[in-house]
């Protein structure tokens, strides 16, 4: 088995010419993914961070930041991405009770990890609980993804800080052309921040892209 | 001069008050506008070092959410069911009371029907509000269910099969009959004393627009995929509240397909 490290404790595993994305972990499955000995593998289909990776989309997140992940759901990205900031700290902000039951089996196992069951839509009601943090990573399939963005980014991002936007285009417009809505969306951000890249997560997650920008 | 609450007590001109009940500030430390810090910055003062700080914080934060959402799932899907039964009883009363009202203007316009009106358009209000309410519970503990056949269709079927548990349950025939209880028992009875009887194909599903806009011949197929689908996504919803984008997917497929 060949390994080829891509960002801190994140593999791509070859197994006889079988390309395989896996975080290093020392932690037991969470979601049903397979373990290769100290590896744990980190599924595209499930991750819109692992799809961004395998598109060879490698955002530079390092090991001790401080992350704010809005959905963060029943924790399949979060998992891995603990893995990755195994120095630092995720406040992750889900406002459904029913994934983060799953959630909390996560954050009891991992130090790194703080879990806050509140709107993402009102970041004010969890001002006193997050610190500024290096990067904000949102996966919320919400109509109003970019107002939520921008409300956290108000609250919470260092200046230089990073963005990580999983954009759904039916969830913001579900009869418009995705390609309008996303161009949509680009514009809309660019009034604030810089944006890096716009990544198409096809063929992982249709109609989805990562949009990844800078204070 | 400037106060800022934090999870775990308040500052004010640089100095801590710490609460005596760490759970209670955390649900409630809230700041109309961002700190100029970050509440780590002064937690270190208080806790001794970053890792006391986060260990204590870590351990709120997860006493917390455990007990949110003991209290959360147990009682929400009855909400919604109590909140739709609720719905269709204002729909009642408005037709009712509308109708009365034309009845009343057609031969004396007065005070009285005046205020018969504002009354009449208030209802209408608390009706938009109580639909509003049933689309943020419903779509937030069954997003499977409301990302394929709505808010109100997925509540209407909870309060057709009694719980999400239950929902959860059924196979995927009994959900597609769920709502036709009276004509399937119609066409029981029917057949047991020996007449022709028809089966109903659809229940409540059939007030979706999928099934309800294909021609006859093929609303049964379309209803069957349907329920096919919500019986998977009623129990994704029960068990792990994840969404699965490819159901509702798969449904709106199937549905071009027929509509062909
Ligand atoms: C596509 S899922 C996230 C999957 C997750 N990021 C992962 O990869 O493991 C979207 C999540 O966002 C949550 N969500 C939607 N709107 C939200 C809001 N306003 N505040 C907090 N969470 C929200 C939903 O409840 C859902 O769990």
């Amino acid at each position: 088995m060949k390994v080829k490290e891509v960002l801190h404790n994140v593999v791509l595993l070859d197994r006889n010419g079988r390309k395989i994305l896996a975080t290093k972990s020392r932690y037991a499955p969470h979601y049903g993914e397979k373990k290769y000995g100290e590896f744990r593998e980190w599924m595209a289909s499930r991750s819109k961070l692992a799809a961004l990776i395998l598109k060879e989309y490698v955002p530079e997140i390092k090991e001790d930041w401080k992350i704010l992940y809005l959905g963060a759901a029943s924790g399949t990205t979060v998992s891995h991405f603990a893995d990755i900031v195994e120095k630092g700290v995720i406040f992750a902000v889900e406002y459904s009770a029913k994934p983060f039951s799953k959630f909390l089996e996560l954050a009891m196992e991992r130090k790194n990890i703080i879990p806050i069951l509140a709107n993402a839509l009102q970041p004010w009601k969890y001002s006193g609980i997050v610190d500024k943090v290096d990067m904000i990573y949102q996966d919320v399939a919400h109509p109003e993804q970019v107002e939520i963005f921008e409300r956290n980014a108000d609250f919470f991002l260092k200046k230089r800080g990073e963005g990580l936007i999983m954009v759904k285009a039916r969830s913001i417009d579900s009869t418009a052309e995705p390609k309008e809505v996303f161009t949509r969306v680009k514009q809309r951000l660019k009034s604030k921040f810089r944006v890096l890249a716009v990544i198409d997560l096809e063929p992982y997650h249709k109609d989805h892209v990562a949009i990844h920008i800078q204070r | 001069m400037s106060e800022y609450r934090l999870w775990f007590g308040i500052v004010k001109n640089g100095k801590i008050t710490p609460s005596d009940d760490f759970k209670k500030s955390f649900q409630n430390c809230e700041n109309a506008e961002p700190l100029p810090f970050s509440p780590s910055e002064v937690g270190i003062k208080h806790f001794g070092s970053l890792d006391a700080y986060f260990s204590a914080l870590r351990k709120v934060a997860i006493d917390v959410v455990k007990k949110i959402i003991e209290h959360e799932l147990k009682r929400e899907d009855r909400y919604a069911v109590l909140l739709l039964k609720s719905l269709d009883e204002l729909n009642e009363t408005i037709n009712l009371l509308e109708e009365k009202l034309r009845d009343l203007e057609e031969v004396k316009v007065s005070e009285v029907t005046e205020s018969f009106r504002d009354r009449i358009a208030e209802l209408k209000r608390l009706r938009r509000d109580v639909e509003k309410e049933i689309e943020a519970i419903v779509s937030k503990i069954a997003p499977n269910l409301t990302e394929i056949v709505g808010a109100v269709i997925a509540a209407r079927l909870l309060e057709k099969a009694g719980s999400l548990k239950r929902l959860a349950e059924m196979p995927a025939s009994a959900i597609q009959l769920l709502g036709a209880e009276k004509s399937l028992y119609k066409a029981l009875s029917r057949m047991k004393k020996g007449k022709p009887a028809k089966f109903p194909k659809h229940g409540v599903i059939f007030q979706h627009p999928f099934v309800r806009t294909l021609p006859k011949a093929k609303r049964g197929k379309m209803a069957r995929f349907m329920a096919a689908k919500l019986a998977i996504a009623a129990r994704l919803d029960y068990f792990s509240g994840e969404l699965n984008e490819e159901l509702a997917e798969a449904v709106r497929k199937r549905y071009e397909q027929l509509r062909r």
